[in-house]
């Protein structure tokens, strides 16, 4: 493979980690549907707010 | 679910400004392009009709909570191993311990047809989980 | 199907470029944000093709050049109709005005290194599991220190990830500090024993969500 071609090739690595990856959500929770019918939505704030917890008992524990 | 296709041949003139992008690289190049096969595809933020997928799906969010708590409980491990005060007998229980997990992760995450990539949760206005 | 490219602020006008699928780009004023958009008869699928991810990038790129500031929107999720993309935004107005603030007048680079060293062997006993591990976390301990840390100090914000034997990281940099930025990326290219890559300038994907 060229060179030219590598360099591309990271470049538009990054490009497809941002825009696929990152950016702002503008609804930040997890539909689960089955047959088109939305059964459950998972509120990831609910979620993250366990994990931040978590992330504090985590240094918490490391301090200890 | 099809992957994105993304090392195409042409690629360099089809995409003049991206050319641009590139500040500086050095080093193997390989390694990181490498990383292009290994995105994690377009996260399925609806879970769709099919139940394999719904099964997929769910087995991602899940997956995704107990890598969390493992990968704590591991950072945890190794700053108690860095400051001195765990004993040889204590390191070797807790690596056993860790790799089974780890090991264990890679088995079900390989079942369920996902890549380690998927195993971040991305939450939106929170940013990723991993 | 809507797709949403991002929340622009101070917009001169809408880029003279087609959106995905070729459909044509379209203002709208949603809680008193201006979102560009373009609809599409296709729903929504798990999958995206190459030339939607170029595409999305493309017109975000052009949008960032012709606004005062913009929050890219992440590609992949799209609204059924106008009710839904009016309630997700309303919801999270607020956080999206102080998300236009933090990047105002910014633009992101992106930096990705990784060290020469296979990755850890299959370690056979606990103690040695533990020692590779450690020693993993010391190598990107050490890509932190000589790469990322003098980029941080020319950075508005930062993300920092770790992963196996290398970094990744994206950098906030006001407009005026851009050329420093260059300057000192410039300088890590003669790094040892680690590859490195450099890019930018992007649009802030990387800051545009977790404004708290």
């Amino acid at each position: 493979m060229s060179n030219d071609s590598l360099q591309y090739q990271v470049t538009l690595l990054d490009l497809v980690d941002r825009v696929l990856g990152k950016g702002v959500v503008l609804s930040g929770d997890i539909t689960l549907s089955v047959a088109d019918v939305d059964l459950v939505y998972v509120g990831l704030r609910v979620l993250l707010s366990s994990v931040a917890t978590l992330e504090e008992l985590d240094s918490g524990a490391a301090s200890a | 679910m099809a992957a994105l296709q993304l090392c195409g041949g042409n690629a360099v003139s089809e995409n003049g400004e991206l050319g641009a992008k590139l500040l500086e690289a050095n080093g193997d190049l390989r390694r990181i392009a490498s990383e292009l096969d290994h995105l994690p595809e377009a996260f399925p933020r609806r879970v769709e009709a099919d139940p394999e997928k719904v099964e997929q799906g769910l087995a991602q969010l899940v997956l995704t909570l107990i890598e969390l708590l493992r990968q704590l409980m591991e950072r945890q491990a190794l700053r108690r191993m860095e400051t001195g005060n765990l004993s040889d007998e204590q390191i070797e229980r807790l690596g056993e311990t860790f790799m089974k997990l780890d090991r264990r992760m890679r088995e079900l995450t390989e079942h369920f047809g996902l890549e380690e990539g998927d195993l971040n949760l991305n939450l939106g206005p929170l940013g990723d989980l991993l | 199907m809507i797709h949403v490219y991002g929340v622009v602020d101070g917009l001169d006008e809408v880029p003279p470029i087609a959106g995905v699928e070729d459909a044509p780009l379209e203002r709208r004023r949603v809680a008193g944000l201006d979102l560009v958009l373009s609809r599409s008869a296709t729903p929504p699928s798990a999958e995206v093709s190459r030339e939607t991810v170029l595409r999305h990038a493309q017109v975000v790129e052009a949008l960032t050049r012709r606004s005062a500031a913009i929050l890219p929107a992440q590609l992949g999720r799209g609204f059924r109709d106008e009710d839904q993309l009016a309630s997700a935004v309303a919801e999270q107005a607020a956080q999206l005005e102080r998300g236009l603030e933090r990047v105002r007048g910014c633009v992101e680079f992106g930096l990705r290194a990784t060290t020469e060293l296979p990755p850890a062997p299959e370690a056979d006993t606990g103690s040695a599991y533990m020692q590779a591990r450690l020693d993993q976390v010391r190598l990107q301990d050490d890509l932190v220190e000589r790469l990322h840390e003098p980029l941080a100090r020319l950075a508005r914000e930062t993300t920092l990830q770790r992963r196996g034997g290398g970094v990744t990281a994206a950098y906030l940099v006001e407009r005026d500090e851009v050329p420093a930025f260059e300057a000192e990326a410039a300088r890590l290219e003669h790094a040892d024993g680690v590859t490195v890559v450099c890019t930018g300038p992007w649009p802030p994907y990387s800051f545009a969500a977790g404004t708290p």
